[in-house]
């Protein structure tokens, strides 16, 4: 007979249990859902970013077609406020009322029978405009004079900020040089492949509102805070979503919209965006502009940074970030993975006539982590070492943890050096930079790059309380139910849209049961069916989901263990939990199944021990200690060719370091990481939202808005480091945002590289799109 | 208010996954609406309905089309496979099988799109194909979460075991 033993199925590199329904065909995606009676909702918007609304002439739209306007929906609104002292808030509109603020914004609404039809009723809708002067820069928004976006307040600055560590004047006179620059980062956005979708209805007096959302509780305080009513009036299901990145972590006009439609028309709503839509008004992201300054000594060793933050945060505060939310991270992490102390920041959260400004894979980081890699680039050429080196010289190192960066950030632990020369070695950096030089002095234009950051992940009530937003998301819930089968459902308030977490919550609560996969279910996304909690963003549900489920997990251990003592006959602390059930140490004869004891458990009440209840269902919430996240590390290298005659940039190779902690499931993230890096290539090298001067937006297809494909991603390698974190259950991190925060940084560095040999150029804005790596091929003969 | 004038209809059958469906279609509309809510396949997704993403792809008589950019009524009498068909029976086919091996999906909201452009790809060219043949093949069809790789991974492991 077989001796058991606890099984580990954390760590093990299983497929998701969750892919079938999708390979088939079977997505439970929003717009696969039909309701009976079910209509079709069309918005008319704004082609006007800043202009008054004279007229809404709706007399053309045919009987039968359902028509609201702002005036229609007036008292009702997403406000998110910050708690920052001073701050300007402005309630974001249902419709607009009296005046347009972006292009896109919702004006009117059209509900039909047939999808079709509501778009030609739209068409229908005549509004007249009186044009405002747009603002559409920072620099205009912020410039004395500017026209008011919202005409009650002081300024275009939603609230200013600021920064500057105690030792800062010492650490800036302790420094004999510095490198300054701009560095521009485009405004682009997540642009999941599934756009939104929302289909409303009310059923025996609930507002059901189905929606393509990461955060469903949140959705329900929003749309229950905009119309006024109790949130158990609400019930929001977010069922399969096709990619969310962000874009669908924040609450938008149109899901209140089919709720009060729906509410006034006693029928089913059902709003599926289309692609256009989804440019002008799904809310963007990534615009920052940073001017920053590193002071270094002569050895390249980093005191200090100067920086002030610019981010373009659109026409309205969004919930439930507000609008300073890209502000606060960028002046949190520039400092980076350095252990340089003196800092001075500002942040200048901008409000312009362009679509609100939400979250986006990595929030700021990207941007951080390209404006002082750039630096810590051009350091290393200001005083001759390498940029490896450079770096190498002023990481925070093994022994500094719990280290807190120069912005406050406390780093719980990780490899930072490790990643270096893992990386030298893995690569053979010091042969790969000596062929590159070689080939760049024969003609070829080959160049490589690197960063190295540290991810922020799961952060909450600290880190949150910090960022003045109303509600603070401190933490998760699970609730675990084993049923008399021995099944496991477990219950869980994050989301997943792609991550995997319907397999990987099972491995992790699973294996302190001993349950494997093929008997858990993992349910999500019902605020009908899941605790109240705040959703799947910031790189959090693995640590906090799954902490929670392990927890309760460990609840129903010990509650199994004392029936199962108590039927064998032996002590709790002799007892195996494994994939058939719970034995006796070294007596595999004495086994009772898990469905056996749950049956007992449920059925069975006579057999229990005494003051045993017959209920097999735990609830736990978890929020990782210290509250401002556990921080994941990684560092990249890629390398590119650029054609000097096109400025057409091709990434020729892409390696990737890494340490998110105790990995969960290594197939999962891989996965993650190349999909990171794939969006953080479109970042350095293609996406852009590019608006004219009027404020239209003028990349509205992917005909012009470009993501990348399969022939601009290279093959992504990775490596794994695997340092536990000190503070979370299980030693895991989180790392879902990581991959995208680095190759702006590597590929700008890559062509810098590359275009060394033609003359010294300083590259700081991205996308580098061909039209501007020709700029700086031009700029290096200038500069020969 | 102005009445909407009946749109005029048209009757057209397509053979999809194997079964004759006769339907009455505006000369409007478009395949994937046709498929997704006349015949009430949902597997086939709409990306962008511009024709760039290739999220709705489907085989038209054995070739790639984009469903979202195709009239119904120009297809009629045409025989057609959707995700739905590709496995006959409730177990996954081979390459079905190799994208949930190969951890392939994420969203899954491409991954109908991927599989059809895929299996052209295997039916209609002699294996084992090389990464950049399937870099190219896959070129049109836009995933956002999976950076490709496992894809790509996923589509060369069917390509060598189908070639022996």
């Amino acid at each position: 007979m077989t001796t058991f033993h606890e099984p580990r199925f954390v760590g093990a590199r299983v497929a998701r249990v969750e892919d079938p329904r999708f390979l088939t065909g079977q997505g439970r995606y929003v717009s696969n859902q039909v309701v009976a009676g079910m209509r079709h909702a069309r918005f008319v918007r704004s082609p006007f970013a800043h202009a008054r609304i004279v007229s809404v002439d709706t007399s053309a739209v045919p009987s039968g077609v359902a028509v609201f306007t702002g005036e229609d929906w007036a008292s009702y609104a997403i406000e998110c406020t910050s708690r920052y002292e001073g701050f300007q808030s402005a309630a974001m509109p249902v419709l607009a009322v009296g005046k347009v603020r972006y292009v896109g914004e919702p004006v009117a609404m059209v509900v039909a029978d047939d999808p079709y039809e509501a778009e030609d009723a739209a068409e229908l809708i005549l509004i007249d405009y009186d044009p405002l002067e747009p603002v559409t820069s920072i620099e205009q928004a912020l410039s004395e004079g500017a026209p008011l976006i919202h005409e009650h307040w002081t300024s275009n600055l939603y609230v200013p900020r600021a920064y500057t560590s105690p030792d800062y004047d010492e650490k800036v006179r302790e420094a004999t040089r510095t490198v300054s620059g701009r560095f521009v980062n485009s405004r682009h956005s997540g642009v999941p492949m599934e756009g939104r979708a929302v289909l409303a209805e009310v059923v025996d007096g609930e507002i059901v509102v189905r929606t393509a959302t990461q955060i469903p509780h949140l959705i329900r305080t929003a749309i229950a805070n905009a119309l006024g009513i109790s949130e158990n009036s609400v019930r929001v299901i977010s069922p399969d979503v096709g990619g969310g990145f962000g874009v669908k972590a924040q609450a938008y006009p149109e899901e209140v919209a089919c709720a009060l439609a729906a509410r006034s028309l006693g029928a089913p709503v059902k709003w599926i965006e289309d692609r256009r839509e989804h440019f002008l008004a799904s809310h963007h992201s990534r615009q920052h502009v940073h001017d920053a300054t590193l002071h270094f000594d002569d050895e390249g060793r980093i005191r200090a940074l100067t920086a002030a933050v610019y981010v373009d945060m659109g026409a309205y505060s969004v919930f439930p970030w507000t609008s300073t939310m890209d502000t606060g991270m960028a002046m949190g992490i520039l400092p980076g993975p350095y252990r340089f102390t003196g800092y001075k920041v500002n942040g200048f959260p901008t409000c312009t006539n362009k679509t609100p400004y939400g979250a986006y894979r990595g929030v700021s980081r990207p941007a951080a982590c390209f404006t002082i890699e750039r630096l810590v680039d051009w350091m290393a050429r200001d005083r001759g070492i390498d940029r490896l080196e450079a770096r190498r010289r002023n990481l925070v190192r093994k022994d500094d943890y719990p280290w807190t960066n120069a912005g406050g950030l406390v780093y719980d632990g990780g490899s930072l050096e490790e990643s270096i020369d893992v990386m030298r070695e893995w690569i053979g950096y010091d042969d790969l930079v000596q062929r590159l030089a070689e080939e760049r002095r024969r003609g070829r234009l080959v160049g490589l790059g690197m960063a190295i950051f540290t991810e922020q992940s799961a952060h909450t009530t600290e880190e949150f309380k910090k960022r003045g937003v109303p509600i603070v998301f401190g933490y998760e819930t699970a609730t675990l139910r084993l049923d008399s089968t021995g099944n496991l459902t477990i219950a869980t308030s994050i989301h997943n849209h792609g991550q995997g977490l319907e397999t990987t919550l099972a491995q992790f609560a699973g294996e302190v049961l001993g349950i494997p996969l093929e008997r858990i279910k993992v349910v999500f996304g019902d605020t009908n069916q899941v605790a109240y909690g705040a959703g799947t963003f910031a790189s959090r549900s693995a640590v906090l989901a799954g902490g929670a489920a392990r927890l309760a997990a460990t609840d129903l251990r010990e509650k199994l263990a004392r029936v199962a003592a108590h039927l064998l006959e032996v002590s709790e602390a002799d007892l195996v939990f494994h994939e058939e059930g719970v034995s006796v140490v070294g007596s595999p004869e004495s086994t009772i199944s898990m469905a056996e004891l749950c049956r007992i458990i449920y059925q069975r009440p006579d057999l229990l021990p005494e003051g045993v209840t017959p209920t097999l269902e735990a609830t736990r919430t978890y929020d990782a200690p210290p509250g401002t996240g556990t921080y994941t590390n990684a560092f990249h290298v890629g390398t590119v060719e650029v054609d000097e005659h096109t400025g057409v940039v091709n990434i020729t190779g892409y390696w990737v370091v890494e340490d998110c902690g105790v990995m969960i499931n290594p197939l999962v993230v891989e996965g993650q990481i190349h999909g990171g890096v794939a969006q953080g290539i479109g970042s350095a090298l293609f996406e852009e939202m590019v608006y004219d001067e009027d404020g239209q937006l003028l990349t509205t297809t992917f005909m012009d808005y470009l993501l990348p494909t399969a022939l601009d991603v290279p093959h992504i390698a990775t490596r794994h480091l695997e340092t536990p974190s000190p503070n979370t259950i299980g030693g895991i991190k989180g790392m879902g945002e990581g991959g995208a925060i680095a190759p702006a940084a590597v590929i700008a560095g890559a062509v810098e590289d590359a275009l060394s040999e033609i003359g010294p150029v300083w590259i700081s804005e991205v996308p580098l799109t061909p039209e501007r790596v020709l700029r700086y091929i031009r700029q290096a003969k200038e500069n020969r | 208010m102005k009445e909407v004038a009946a749109e005029s209809r048209t009757e057209i059958t397509l053979t999809v996954n194997g079964v004759a469906h006769t339907v009455q279609v505006s000369p409007r509309r478009l395949l994937a609406d046709v498929l997704r809510d006349d015949i009430g396949l949902k597997g086939t997704n709409l990306g962008c309905e511009h024709g760039y993403c290739g999220a709705c792809t489907v085989l038209v008589d054995g070739e790639t089309v984009r469903s979202c950019l195709t009239l119904a009524v120009a297809v009629d009498g045409a025989d057609i496979t959707t995700v739905e068909g590709l496995s006959g029976s409730d177990e996954l086919n081979d390459l079905q099988r190799a994208f949930q091996e190969a951890h392939a999906l994420q969203c899954g909201f491409c991954t109908p799109g991927f599989l059809i452009t895929a299996t052209e790809l295997l039916d209609s060219t002699e294996g084992p194909l090389t990464e950049q043949q399937i870099r190219e093949a896959i070129a049109g069809n836009i995933c956002r979460c999976t950076g490709y790789v496992h894809i790509v991974e996923a589509i060369r492991r069917v390509s060598e075991a189908r070639a022996g």
